[in-house]
């Protein structure tokens, strides 16, 4: 028996060293290609993003792209780690604003200026979330996402429901599902960035007043305590009601495929996932933008930085990620992308038309609307406890009623008052 | 077993104790040392390179939300531990008592016991989310099919289900390897000594008290001393069944986890920094260092007097 | 006496009806996890409990077309046949040494070794990172292997030593008359009478190095160089609303170690079971 364990081993080893000399080398690509990596946190979308660059590949035929996606909680650790020591990907996804900075900072960004002049071309707003105070840009602006209400047409249909304009038409709208004993909300409690960056995020701005009131928090004229942000925290606790039964454990992927496959009338989501729901096999899809306070309000619309692609300057084969990376910011590119990610709009200037029609309607809400980013995105999730952190504990807290509505808010303003200094007066 | 040459060191002595004394000095005893010095380092790398004193742990013991979540984790993970243990030792002892009578198939009940443990905690974790969740999950469906639909509860939701439903699952897995040592310590037993107590017509239940768990008590420690290690450096269960935030709320954040996230995630994920990190394992440190010279102490002393 | 036989009886099948329960307990989220790997997505929400209708393989076609998922094998069998060969050699030539010759740090060693199965690796994490950046093997198999070995070592050394110790001086002493070197004594005389001890050293630490996930994660990046345990997260991420493909994910990753298990299982029990009863 031991012998047979023996020559057993010995035969997987040399199985595993053979097949490892021949295929686990990453610069043995045998015709000559130059491979280069790619990673994000968009671990969902590595069959779309092969599509994507196989038109490049096909252009460059010496230019091989791995897009290899590491899981969105691990990301910025792994990725941060992989450049700082050498190992990382050629080409990688950069969060807006601090979080991405911090990575810039590390100093194994490559700056973009003088090889891609046409990123002064792109909106301001934009190329401001990926550059220093001095100018220096550090990643190609590729995408923004814009956050609102999905909902079937055939559920909403059964009742006579139309789209709500005002919060109260919202709540009316969700009363009446209820009630025929409709599933209203596919909306869970279980990952907390969901009930931030969407929820919150989303439909909070209409009632604090949108981007004004978001610079006036930065600069610690305004509170999360003050009646706007707070008239949001209420807002959002409304909603808690018509959440489905076990809503406290369903995570966020439960969440899509809930609504997905049409067991729930509405979520609330981001324009991310209009490719993921479309792939569950929903076919009446609807969407509306986040409701105002009152008729004839301003949509406050949360059209966040979402996503810039960066460089790494220690690549090992910089003049290829180089010419990757200017395809990247071209309009080719950003057509392809909002064809095969419908719901990622591209900042790339150019008039591209847009194949998917509830895509077409979340950019034509931005059309008369006042734009605004996440609420605690900019400086105040810089350091720890960090807003995004803390909002997300505190709204979990709160749809499980351990939380009022003010005690959320506070929970926030106190816990950024421990190191963000326009709180700490 | 005296060696030939008492006392000389030779040369082939040194060439086969080297490699085993370099790789396990080098990468594990000197890394939980240099560990404990990088938690006094601060800096925003990915090595903390600032000296800051004892910085990290005055943050740690008394600012929120350091403190908070540290206290928190510590709590969660006795917990976790006391309902490992109470899982691990009663069923597995009862188990091991039951495989170790004649019944028929107790050697397909012994292989079977040990199956999970094989497996990854990482894929536990993931099977048992699939088999918890909320809408189609196969357990909720479970209990609906046999009407008890009051019980079901949002498992994983709800802070009060949420840790013992982990501590469950981690002593479903292993429950096999408390089988096994218990099995290993009963089977040990010789033959005559119970014989013996059956012709004086000991009850199967005096056995059990007079014979069987006394002699086994030392493995009882052994198998507990392995759960505490275990669980207070558990991760991967807490990352497969709530992710790296330990959901909901942080309500089953244990140690392992709590070491991850603050070491290796950015502050948006709830990170601390490296240095933040490092003090966090040498707290887990101290407590398991703790709990192994308590363990030493009760069980391993008391067996030298006993003796 | 006959009413003792049959009270016994009536007892055993108590027995054997709880010893079932719980085996099924056990059986069946296993089994279930292979079953819905077949099925299609609908049939897991229409039929969860019964038999697929059909054995449909297309998700296991799917995982090992779409992902690199011979390669994260590979590494996987190559991580634990190195680690578990190194562990093997130079914990048996130290244990030999520890067991067989006398000098004078000999009880310090052995105790400074075996103090280490009880030394969580997990705790020195940071600086291990900070050591293998140092020496460029961040991101490399050599990382993770090393580390397997370094866990492996202080198990191996408790029981190769009681093994070697329990070989009679008198194998050494006649080998010795005939002009062996030391080294030709653990060559010629110990390896052989060792192996049943090297088998279960290799099959206690076949498990953990096989499964271990913890240090993946930290170490390796690239998708050249992941084992089973960091692809099975990546997949489970990357295909979390593909339900029939996300069993097939975990039902790969446990094959393996399954079929070794049920193979070896005697092994299991006997290098399991010596650990125990010693400790």
């Amino acid at each position: 028996m031991i012998k047979r364990i023996s020559v057993l081993l010995v035969v997987l080893l040399v199985f595993g060293t053979f097949t490892l000399s021949a295929g686990g080398n990453k610069e043995a690509a045998a015709d000559g290609k130059v491979q280069i990596t790619f990673t994000s946190w968009r671990t969902e979308d590595i069959e779309r993003m092969n599509r994507i660059n196989a038109v490049f590949m096909e252009k460059n035929p010496n230019i091989e792209v791995l897009f290899q996606p590491i899981n969105d909680n691990e990301y910025d650790a792994q990725m941060r780690a992989g450049l700082e020591t050498g190992t990382g990907a050629d080409i990688i996804f950069l969060r807006s604003y601090d979080t991405g900075r911090i990575v810039y900072d590390g100093g194994s960004i490559y700056e973009l200026n003088k090889d891609l002049p046409n990123l002064e071309g792109f909106p301001s707003a934009a190329v401001k979330a990926w550059s220093t105070e001095d100018g220096k840009i550090y990643a190609v602006p590729s995408v923004g996402v814009t956050h609102g209400v999905y909902y079937h047409k055939d559920i909403f249909d059964k009742y006579g429901l139309k789209e709500p304009e005002t919060w109260d038409e919202f709540i009316a709208v969700a009363q009446t599902l209820k009630d025929n004993g409709e599933v209203v909300f596919a909306q869970g409690a279980l990952d907390d960035w969901t009930s931030y960056e969407v929820v919150f995020s989303g439909l909070g701005p209409n009632f604090y007043g949108g981007e004004e009131s978001r610079q006036k928090l930065i600069t610690g004229e305004m509170k999360l305590t003050d009646k706007p942000f707070l008239d949001a925290f209420r807002a959002v606790d409304q909603l808690q009601q018509f959440f489905p039964k076990g809503y406290e454990a369903l995570d966020y992927v439960s969440m899509q495929t809930m609504f997905g496959t049409g067991q729930a009338a509405m979520f609330m989501g981001g324009s991310w996932e209009l490719g993921i729901l479309e792939d569950l096999g929903s076919t009446d899809l609807g969407w509306f933008a986040p409701p105002v306070k009152e008729k004839g309000d301003t949509l406050q619309y949360c059209f966040h930085v979402d996503a810039g692609i960066a460089l790494n300057k220690n690549s090992e084969h910089l003049p290829e990620a180089l010419e990757y990376i200017k395809w990247v910011s071209s309009p080719e590119y950003a057509q392809l992308l909002m064809n095969e990610l419908p719901g990622f709009f591209s900042y790339t200037p150019g008039d591209y038309p847009l194949t998917n029609a509830i895509a077409k309607e979340m950019i034509g809400a931005a059309s008369d609307a006042v734009l605004t980013v996440r609420t605690v995105w900019e400086k105040m999730s810089a350091q720890s406890p960090s807003g995004n952190a803390l909002m997300g504990e505190a709204l979990q807290k709160m749809w499980k009623d351990e939380f009022t509505p003010e005690e959320a808010a506070s929970f926030v303003q106190d816990g950024l008052a421990t190191w963000y200094k326009p709180f700490m007066k | 077993m005296t060696g030939n040459k008492a006392g000389k060191v030779k040369p082939f002595m040194v060439f086969f104790l080297l490699p085993s004394i370099l790789i396990y000095t080098g990468f594990l005893l000197l890394p939980i040392l240099d560990s404990m010095r990088l938690s006094f380092y601060s800096g925003s790398g990915l090595i903390p390179d600032k000296f800051v004193g004892f910085d990290n742990y005055v943050k740690l013991f008394t600012r929120f939300p350091f403190k908070n979540r540290m206290l928190n984790a510590f709590s969660n993970n006795i917990k976790f531990f006391f309902i490992v243990t109470l899982i691990q030792n009663i069923f597995g002892f009862f188990i091991a008592f039951f495989v170790t009578r004649k019944i028929i198939g107790k050697g397909f009940f012994r292989k079977i016991s040990f199956l999970p443990t094989t497996l990854s905690v990482l894929v536990v974790g993931f099977l048992f989310k699939l088999i918890l969740n909320p809408v189609w999950g196969i357990f909720d469906k479970m209990l609906a099919a046999v009407g008890l639909d009051e019980l079901i509860r949002p498992w994983l939701g709800d802070p009060l289900t949420a840790l013992p439903v982990l501590a469950i699952v981690v002593s479903w897995q292993f429950m096999g390897e408390s089988v096994l040592f218990y099995t290993a310590g009963i089977d040990a037993i010789p033959e005559e000594v119970t014989e013996a107590a059956l012709i004086d017509g000991a009850t199967p239940l005096q056995e059990l008290w007079y014979i069987i768990l006394p002699s086994i008590l030392p493995i009882i420690g052994i198998v507990t001393i392995l759960i505490f290690i275990g669980d207070f450096t558990q991760f991967d269960i807490v990352y497969a069944m709530s992710t790296t935030m330990a959901n909901p709320a942080y309500g089953t954040d244990l140690f392992g986890s709590l070491f991850y996230r603050t070491a290796f995630s950015t502050p948006v994920r709830g990170g601390w920094g490296m240095g933040m990190g490092a003090a966090v394992s040498t707290v887990m440190f101290v407590i398991v260092f703790t709990g192994v010279m308590v363990w030493l102490y009760f069980f391993k002393l008391k067996e030298k007097k006993n003796d | 006496m006959t009413k003792h036989i049959f009270k016994r009886r009536f007892t055993n099948t108590i027995l054997f009806a709880f010893l079932s329960l719980y085996a099924v307990s056990i059986l069946y989220p296993i089994i279930l996890m292979f079953l819905t790997s077949f099925k299609t997505t609908r049939e897991i929400f229409t039929n969860p409990f019964g038999l697929p209708a059909s054995f449909e393989f297309t998700s296991y076609i799917k995982l090992l077309t779409v992902s690199n998922y011979l390669t994260y094998f590979r590494n996987s069998i190559f991580v634990t046949i190195i680690s578990l060969g190194t562990i093997i050699v130079i914990t048996s030539t130290a244990s030999f040494v520890l067991a067989k010759y006398n000098f004078k740090w000999k009880n310090f060693l052995y105790l400074f070794f075996v103090a280490g199965m009880i030394i969580p690796i997990r705790l020195g994490t940071i600086s291990i990172l900070k050591l293998m950046i140092g020496m460029h093997a961040n991101d490399t198999l050599f990382s993770v292997i090393i580390v397997g070995i370094a866990v492996g070592i202080p198990f191996g050394i408790f029981i190769l030593t009681d093994f070697i110790k329990m070989i009679p001086e008198e194998l050494s002493a006649a080998a010795r008359i005939d002009g062996c070197s030391e080294p030709a004594i653990f060559r010629i005389v110990v390896i052989p009478l060792l192996r049943p001890a090297l088998a279960a050293v290799a099959i206690i630490n076949y498990i953990p190095i096989w499964n271990d996930f913890w240090f993946p994660l930290v170490f390796l990046k690239s998708d050249s160089v992941k084992t089973v345990p960091l692809a099975t997260a990546l997949l489970f991420g990357q295909y979390q609303t593909n339900y029939a493909l996300v069993f097939a994910v975990l039902s790969m990753a446990s094959i393996p170690v399954m079929l070794f298990y049920i193979i070896f299982s005697k092994y299991f029990v006997q290098g399991l079971s010596s650990g125990a009863l010693k400790g």
